[in-house]
């Protein structure tokens, strides 16, 4: 059992080609660790999710900015955080996706909090457990 | 593996359009415009994702899109999802639900089959 912790911090570009640049770095992360290629998968499908979201809505129109990911491996489980400095959380109907990126969030995190952190924008913490199936 | 969009056409006019690795916001765009592009002139398209690795839900959403498409232009339609596809490709559509919206088949060949105009 792994009992080491572990964090890592990415800050991207609000822009689609950063997206998989922090799929292929949580990767890198879980992949020294003893967690199967299934919770792998499931883990990099929700954070693509959250990351998508955050570059989707945060910033409209094209507007720059960055969204700031963080890591950390405790224990058995694996805590991530997003959080961009966005327009903040709002009722939307621009989305361009399904509307199904929270839902397949929620089906494979242990829990989900969505909040307005200090300095705006908007944050969303994810724990994942590492031990089995996820969800 | 190498993430990938190829076209090819096969007989019958059907397009086959084959997503290999990982496809994500940062594809999506460039599926979209395949799938446009193919659906000018091909019969039927075949949607291959055996080689597929990870798709998230803005490509699902091109998916869905492309097969509406096809039937407003009466082409044929199906998605190969098959045992070679990544456990995110499972997973997303199943827990989407909409792997029983979407016209799938579990082989490339399976699929062009399917993607046939009746």
């Amino acid at each position: 059992m792994v009992t080491v912790s572990e964090r890592v911090e990415i800050e991207i570009a609000a822009a689609a080609p950063g997206v998989p640049l922090v799929r292929h770095a949580l990767r890198g992360l879980l992949s020294g660790l003893d967690v199967s290629d299934e919770v792998i998968a499931d883990i990099a499908l929700a954070v693509t999710e959250a990351c998508t979201n955050a570059v989707v809505h945060a910033y409209p129109n094209g507007a720059a900015g960055t969204i700031t990911i963080t890591a950390s491996h405790v224990g058995g489980g694996l805590s991530v955080t997003v959080r961009d400095r966005g327009r903040g959380m709002s009722a939307r109907v621009d989305t361009p996706g399904l509307g199904v990126g929270l839902p397949v969030i929620a089906a494979i995190a242990q829990s989900v909090e969505i909040g307005s952190p200090d300095g705006g924008g908007t944050e969303m913490r994810m724990r994942f457990a590492l031990d089995g199936p996820a969800g | 593996m190498e993430n990938g969009i190829d076209v090819e056409r096969v007989a019958g006019g059907i397009d086959v359009l084959t997503l290999r690795g990982e496809h994500d916001l940062s594809t999506a765009t460039d599926v979209s415009r395949r799938i446009e592009s193919a659906l000018e002139s091909a019969t039927g398209l075949a949607i291959d994702l055996s080689e597929t690795t990870f798709i998230d839900s803005a490509v699902l959403r091109v998916l869905i899109t492309a097969q509406e498409r096809a039937a407003e232009r009466g082409a044929g339609f199906a998605i190969a999802v098959a045992d070679s596809s990544g456990h995110g490709v499972h997973r997303l559509l199943t827990l989407t639900g909409l792997d029983a919206k979407l016209a799938t088949r579990s082989s490339r060949e399976d699929a062009i089959a399917a993607a046939a105009p009746a």
